[in-house]
């Protein structure tokens, strides 16, 4: 566990402090050898105040006031270091780390990982601060000083010495395994507790269905059993929490024991005088303590191994390659799909898949939900790397360069508009921020943003203090601005508001640039927009041609637009749709 | 530097840093009552914008001495691009030293200020059930501060101690809620006696008056109300009838720490004061409740077992300190040079306190664990009967994420207090205490050396506290800010990868943030350093030794009588410094333990009497009904609507209007204020559960399906419904084909093996309300366009389900409400129109508006 805390440390530490985490390593060993000599300045400074001339003791104290100073001196340069490596850590690795996030292919954020994500971003930034101060060194003292008072017991009286070379590994042992069932115990404590939870949780989740069908009550004794059930397994399980708890308790009292007894037999064989055995007696205590503080630093130790394993966990997961090499196009380009296949973990969500994009055109992707629409838009924008197949820009082999080489031929609307604490003109402005002002008002006033909402206005975090309009309008904005010869527009599902779906048709229609353009379209509205459609179902294209031509052909594409039409007219109480009043 | 006395010694002591502050301006804002603007950039840069925050001013002495009177003024304005603030001042007859500067104050002159330990009023959480705010014209300023960050709903009494008529010239903050009682003084009882004698559960109480005033307002208001310390913020401002001169010769510090008597707004001199006009009248209410209390009653069943267990843990952590002391005694016995007899007996002693402790030990985890496994299954059990109990608005108004930190993060905190925090506590403070007893009965002057150590780090960590005060409260902002930064730098990776890092503010959150930490962080480095090694081992030691050692030599000691410092003293700053820490996991427990208790408290749904009136059956009449979240705040005002059975009623209107709380109330979300809600005639506060949701359906926007199969799910209402049934049902919303697509067809399990799309699973719950048939409907449109993908599928779904019922439709798209039978438009909780489309378009008001105004955006043709 202290590996790999440690492990992950030294990877974390910049490389310009590498020279400084030296210099700290090496004033952690001073500073304990200083700990532990003062320490062992007790066995004479002791046997002199039990002796007949006490008075000898000054000397000693003199010595031990030295050595105390000293170890100050050297401590207050140790934290220097530790606070100022800290301070790096903390410079260093939330950046490195957000930057990482930028390169991992999207497929790899499962929801689990995502959490892993946010967490390495957001958590630990004060924890890191004192990571090297509050953590690592009283845990390398921890370490190191029982080694080093072992060695000095071995020269003031070796069979003591001897006994606490046993000692050691022994509590090590006892520590590390104590914690290992601690650990065990406390995870299956929370799977119990979970599943113990679980059942209450569904139970307060299910309300409105469980009343509105009368059967509450039987949920309610249903849960309470499962929660009567769960106890008794709850409590064997904690069984295990008793011997991970106590372990080294008992191994130090045991280690004391060990110790003690050995300097007593001496002391009673008459090898060792008394006030020296006394005083050993006082070191014995003292080798033992520094187990006690790394117990103690066992949580503390727990939660920053989480934290750092959150970190390695982006850290060294599969990164693209950086954003070398790039795709020539001249105005509008020709985007071919050539047998493309994708799929996250062995199912394809798109299977072999080819079709053509001409010039200038728009194009409409449509198909029910999971046939993998948005994924090729996602491919086309190199969000996506295919796992076969090619795609062809303009006749080269877009797949062969990194990802990042398509994403710069790309501008996009989103499905759901993502925008950054900021202004609403700033937020446009990210589609090109070469852009002048001019250019900025034109594409807020292509996509209407200026209508609806002032350009200073901030949008609040994550564009909360927009409506969900504005902020499709800002994105649509933002993407018109952007000089990319690829336009990619991804239709938003949430519907309650019709002024979206109107966005989204205006953005295809207004755009002035001359480019290829595709459209997820969800609605007949942004399918208007288009020349071409291409209809896919279970990742496979099963219907392509221009809207009438398909509309005429009476196959998937007509069902889903007569669906569409009368959906729209559709009345609340009235079972088919007919004309709408005025 | 001008002689401050002892609290000067003790602010610099904590590291408070002065200002210069410049007077730009004096105004008189009422006849004794004067604003003063001042202009600090360095420190109004560092001042956190907090209501009721002050800042420490030192006066020179208007007498003409060197000494320097410490005075709190709070802030009532500060601008950080000017570097400007402002105190107002009440002025005093005759003058201190603060009326004194202050009449003598013109733009340019300069005092010492200090921003230190201010106290700073955060409204708490969860809301109390109002604010009782009492002052006098000295803590106006900070009242104002308070008002103003307020909740627009919350209701607020002000009490206000006056000495002059003029004073109710100062400017007062306006709020909604708020009463004020303006109380002449007469002596200190006076305010007291004003306070109206009520019962004031829930209630949150801050007071900030004269000494001897609060002294009777805290005794009222403790003893007398039952306020608990955590709902009552007491401050005295100010002391009257101490004069300054006297202050001064005597040397007495005038104003203490935060928590004393800091003169917060000037002092009074005066003549004494006349005695009370005869005894308080007698109070007949009863003492109130707080929710703040709740936990005790939580743990009102186990509360003996805990405190055997506290006892039992002591009785542990002394064995466990046990053989530190036979060691000594194996010392004496070293030097005594016994044999090997002596030798025995102490192992056979270490051996029985080493067993006795595990065993001991051992037992008493495994009790506590018997112990709160029994009792966390009582408290889930009694969670389940609430939840079962609760209105259902309680779940929608609190949402699923609250509600599952409450079943599940806090009693986990619940069981970990139990099994955890306590015994924790009890070992932290049981084992310095006793080493702390047995090191002053060896040697009481040894024993207060190793004091030495933790006063010096009690004060360097106080003052280090109270300098970064403020921080902490911005650093537990940061770190809410960076969780909601990066989930948005995550969810935002495909815009951030197509346009580019700057498409993302989270680069510079995370730069601001690191500069957050640094700057607060860095200035304290050194003494951290310093406290920590302050309170290290090898200090101890040090200290013992040379402490000891000229003691021993000079005869003072026994040098046996140093073994117990050498083997316990050691560690003992480390352990004393332990129970802060230790006590910390109780803290976190027992304000879980609040929460769920409160939430136990919640007010369930009665079943209650009331006459049937003649109505057809499907017949909803909503009778003059009134209803809001909280008193005084309606959100439905007096709506008078009837449902006739088998017709379609739609409810349109701005959001916030209260179409979807009006909608809720007839499916019981939650209970009228005023009126009722009658469904067949009958009040359905008068109906039990089942007979209101065997009459009542809803169908909303959150398709619930419970654990169990989708046969399970669609027979929810009528589990012994036969397959035919259900499939019948089914297959009239439209889901039974793609039901029996899936492997297990019906007897999926809801959850991972069931893919459902978003319009499916609305589908099986459509199927659902067919199947239990109920003659009333709540419907909310938009759960027709949950899912695009299947809206047509959902919508001839939801036709079927509406045919020959009663509806009450929450509209959001207007178009799709205009075949409704009566279309019912509301705004502001009141009902402003009823009609037809047709009659309510042809009559050009609200719904004309309305429809014009969502029509107009939408420039595309919607097909029709």
């Amino acid at each position: 566990m202290i590996g790999t805390v440690i492990r992950t440390l030294i990877d974390l530490i910049p490389a310009q402090e590498r020279g400084r985490a030296g210099r700290y390593a090496v004033l952690a060993v001073v500073s304990t050898a200083l700990r532990a000599a003062s320490c062992l300045l007790l066995l004479p400074l002791v046997s002199a105040l039990f002796s007949t001339t006490p008075a000898d003791a000054f000397g000693w104290l003199g010595a031990l006031t030295a050595v105390t100073a000293l170890a100050w001196a050297v401590d207050t340069a140790l934290s220097r270091h530790g606070f100022a490596l800290g301070f790096a850590l903390l410079d260093r690795t939330h950046r490195d780390t957000a930057e990482r996030v930028t390169r991992i292919p999207l497929g790899w954020f499962t929801g689990e990982r995502t959490a892993t994500a946010r967490r390495a971003l957001a958590a630990g930034g004060p924890e890191l601060v004192g990571l090297v101060v509050n953590l690592l060194t009283p845990l390398l003292s921890a370490v190191l000083l029982p080694v080093a008072l072992a060695a000095g017991l071995l020269v003031a009286a070796w069979p003591v010495g001897v006994a606490a070379v046993l000692a050691l590994p022994a509590l090590l042992v006892a520590l590390w395994a104590g914690n290992r069932i601690s650990r065990a115990a406390d995870a299956a404590d929370a799977r119990a507790h979970s599943a113990l939870t679980e059942r209450v949780l569904e139970f307060a989740r299910t309300q409105q269905a469980l009343r509105a069908a009368r059967r509450v009550d039987p949920a309610r004794s249903a849960a309470g059993d499962a929660v009567t059930a769960q106890r008794g397994t709850t409590l064997r399980l904690l069984l295990l929490q008793v011997p991970g708890q106590l372990l080294f308790g008992v191994a130090a009292q045991l280690a004391l024991v060990l110790l003690a007894g050995t300097t007593a037999v001496l002391a009673v064989r008459g090898d060792l005088p008394g006030p020296e055995a006394v005083a050993l007696l006082v070191v014995a205590v003292r080798f033992v303590e520094p187990f006690t503080t790394l117990s103690e630093l066992a949580p503390a130790l727990e939660t920053v191994r989480g934290t750092l394993a959150d970190i390695r966990a982006v850290r060294t997961a599969d990164a693209e390659p950086g954003a070398e090499g790039a795709i020539e196009v001249a105005g509008a380009p020709r985007v071919e799909f050539r047998d493309v296949t994708f799929g996250y973990g062995g199912t394809p969500v798109v299977d072999r898949l080819s079709f053509t994009l001409e010039p200038g055109t728009t194009t409409a992707v449509v198909g029910p939900s999971g046939s993998g629409k948005s994924t090729v838009l996602a491919l086309l924008a190199g969000l996506h790397q295919p796992d076969g197949g090619r795609i062809l820009i303009d006749g080269q082999d877009a797949t062969a360069l990194p990802p990042a080489a398509r994403r710069r031929l790309c501008s996009m609307v989103f499905q759901h508009p993502y925008l950054f604490d900021g202004g609403v003109r700033d937020n446009i402005r990210a589609g090109d921020p070469t852009a002048d002002d001019a250019a900025v008002d034109r594409a807020a006033a292509l996509a209407r943003v200026d209508r609806v909402v002032e350009g200073s206005t901030p949008v609040g975090e994550a564009g909360a203090a927009l409506s969900g309009g504005e902020r499709q309008r800002v994105t649509i904005a933002r993407a018109l601005l952007s000089p990319a010869p690829i336009l990619l527009v991804d239709e938003a599902t949430s519907a309650l508001d019709t002024e979206n779906e109107a966005a989204v048709t205006e953005a295809l229609t207004a755009d002035p640039r001359d480019r290829t353009r595709v459209v997820v379209a969800h609605r007949l509205g942004a399918v208007r927009t288009a020349d071409r459609v291409l209809y896919l179902e279970d990742g496979a294209l099963v219907e392509q041609g221009t809207p009438a031509e398909l509309t005429a052909r009476g196959g998937r594409f007509a069902e889903f637009r007569a669906h569409h039409e009368r959906s729209a007219a559709w009345r609340v109480g009235r079972e088919t749709g007919s004309a709408a009043p005025a | 530097m001008a002689a401050r006395g002892f609290q000067g010694a003790v602010l610099r002591g904590f590291g408070a840093r002065d200002h210069v502050a410049t007077v730009v301006g004096v105004s008189r804002v009422a006849p004794h009552f004067v604003r003063v603007r001042l202009s600090a950039p360095d420190l109004v840069e560092g001042l956190a914008p907090e209501p009721a925050g002050w800042l420490r001013f030192w006066f020179p002495d208007h007498t003409g001495s060197d000494r320097e009177h410490q005075r709190a003024y709070t802030v009532v304005w500060a601008d950080r691009d000017s570097g400007e603030f402002a105190v107002d001042v009440v002025l005093h007859e005759p003058a201190g030293p603060a009326t004194a500067w202050v009449l003598a104050a013109r733009p340019g002159a300069t005092v010492a200020v200090t921003s230190f330990g201010s106290s700073r009023f955060a409204p708490p959480d969860p809301p109390p059930a109002g604010y009782l705010l009492i002052g006098d014209p000295a803590s106006v300023p900070a009242v104002n501060g308070i008002l103003a960050v307020l909740p627009a709903d919350a209701a607020v009494e002000l009490y206000l101690e006056q000495q002059h008529a003029e004073d109710e010239l100062i400017p007062l903050a306006e709020h909604p809620g708020l009463r004020v009682h303006r109380v002449p003084r007469r002596g200190e009882t006076s305010l007291a006696a004003a306070i109206e004698d009520r019962d004031w559960s829930d209630w949150y109480a801050w007071v900030a008056t004269e000494t001897g005033s609060l002294k009777h307002l805290r005794k009222l208001l403790r003893e007398r109300f039952g306020f608990p310390k955590t709902d009552l913020h007491a401050q005295a401002y100010w002391a009257h009838g101490r004069a300054m001169g006297s202050l001064r010769r005597t040397g007495t510090p005038e104003t203490g720490p935060v928590g004393t008597d800091t003169a917060v707004g000037g002092t009074a001199a005066g003549a004494p004061e006349p005695a009370p006009a005869g005894p308080p009248p007698d109070r007949t209410v009863p003492a109130g409740r707080w929710r703040s209390q709740a936990a005790g009653e939580l743990f009102a069943p186990v509360k003996r077992t805990i405190v055997a267990a506290g006892a039992l843990q002591a009785v542990i952590t002394l064995l466990q300190l046990a053989p530190f002391v036979v060691l000594v005694d194996l010392a004496r016995l070293l030097l005594a040079g016994a044999g090997a007899g002596g030798l025995r007996d102490i192992g056979i002693a270490f051996l029985v306190l080493l067993t006795t402790g595990t065993a001991l030990g051992s037992a008493l985890m495994l009790w506590l664990h018997v112990v709160d496994a029994r009792f966390g299954a009582d408290v889930r059990r009694r969670l389940l009967a609430k939840l079962a109990r609760l209105p259902l608005g309680w779940f929608t108004r609190r949402g699923s994420g609250s509600v599952k930190n409450l079943v599940q993060d806090d009693t986990l905190a619940l069981h970990s207090l139990v099994t955890h925090a306590i015994p924790d506590a009890v070992a932290a403070v049981v084992a310095p205490v006793a080493v702390l007893v047995y090191l002053f009965a060896v040697d009481w002057r040894l024993a207060l050396v190793l004091l030495v150590p933790v006063l010096v780090y009690l004060v360097a960590f106080a003052g280090m506290m109270a300098q970064s005060g403020p921080k902490i409260a911005e650093a537990a902002r940061w770190a809410e800010r960076m969780t909601a930064e990066s989930a948005a730098y995550l969810d935002g990776q495909p815009v951030i990868r197509v346009f580019g890092v700057a498409a993302s503010s989270f680069r510079r959150a995370l730069a601001d943030h690191t500069a957050f930490l640094a700057d607060w962080q860095r200035p304290f480095t050194g003494r951290k350093t310093f406290i920590d090694l302050v309170t290290r081992p090898t200090t101890f030691l040090w200290l013992i030794a040379a402490a000891g050692t000229p003691m021993v030599v000079g005869g003072a000691l026994d040098p046996a009588a140093l073994l117990p410092f050498l083997l316990l003293g050691t560690t003992f700053g480390a352990r004393l410094l332990g129970i802060g820490y230790g006590l910390g996991g109780v803290r976190a427990g027992v304000s879980a333990a609040r929460r769920i208790a409160v939430a136990l408290g919640e007010a369930e749904l009665v079943t209650g009497e009331s006459a049937p009136r003649d109505a057809a059956p499907g017949t909803v009449h909503f009778d003059r009904v009134s209803f809001g979240y909280r008193p005084g705040h309606p959100v439905v005002h007096d709506v008078e609507l009837t449902l006739r059975p088998g017709t379609v009623t739609a409810l349109v209107g701005p959001s916030g209007s209260g179409k979807s709380t009006l909608a809720g109330l007839l499916a019981r979300f939650h209970d009228v204020g005023s009126g009722a809600v009658r469904v067949g005639g009958r009040d359905v506060r008068s109906l039990t559960s089942d007979e209101l949701y065997r009459q009542v359906g809803f169908v909303f926007q959150d398709a619930q399906l419970v654990r169990g199969t989708l046969r399970d799910n669609i027979a929810l209402a009528r589990p012994d419904a036969t397959d035919a049934e259900v499939e019948a049902a089914a297959r009239q919303a439209l889901v039974h084909d793609r039901i029996l697509r899936l492997p297990r067809g019906y007897a999926t399990v809801v959850g991972a093996d069931a893919p459902l799309s978003g319009g499916e699973r609305q589908r099986v719950t459509i199927a659902r309300a067919l199947l239990a048939d109920t003659p009333v409907l709540v419907l909310d449109e938009a759960t027709a366009f949950a899912d695009p993908e299947s809206e047509f599928l959902v919508q001839q779904a939801l036709s079927r389900l509406t045919r020959d019922r009663t509806v009450l439709v929450v509209a959001h798209r207007l178009h799709t409400v205009t075949d409704a039978d009566l279309i019912v438009v509301l705004d502001r909780g009141r009902v402003v129109e009823t009609g037809t489309h047709a009659a309510l378009h042809a009559a050009a008001g609200r719904y004309r508006a309305l429809w014009d105004g969502h029509r107009a955006p939408a420039r595309v043709e919607v097909p029709r």
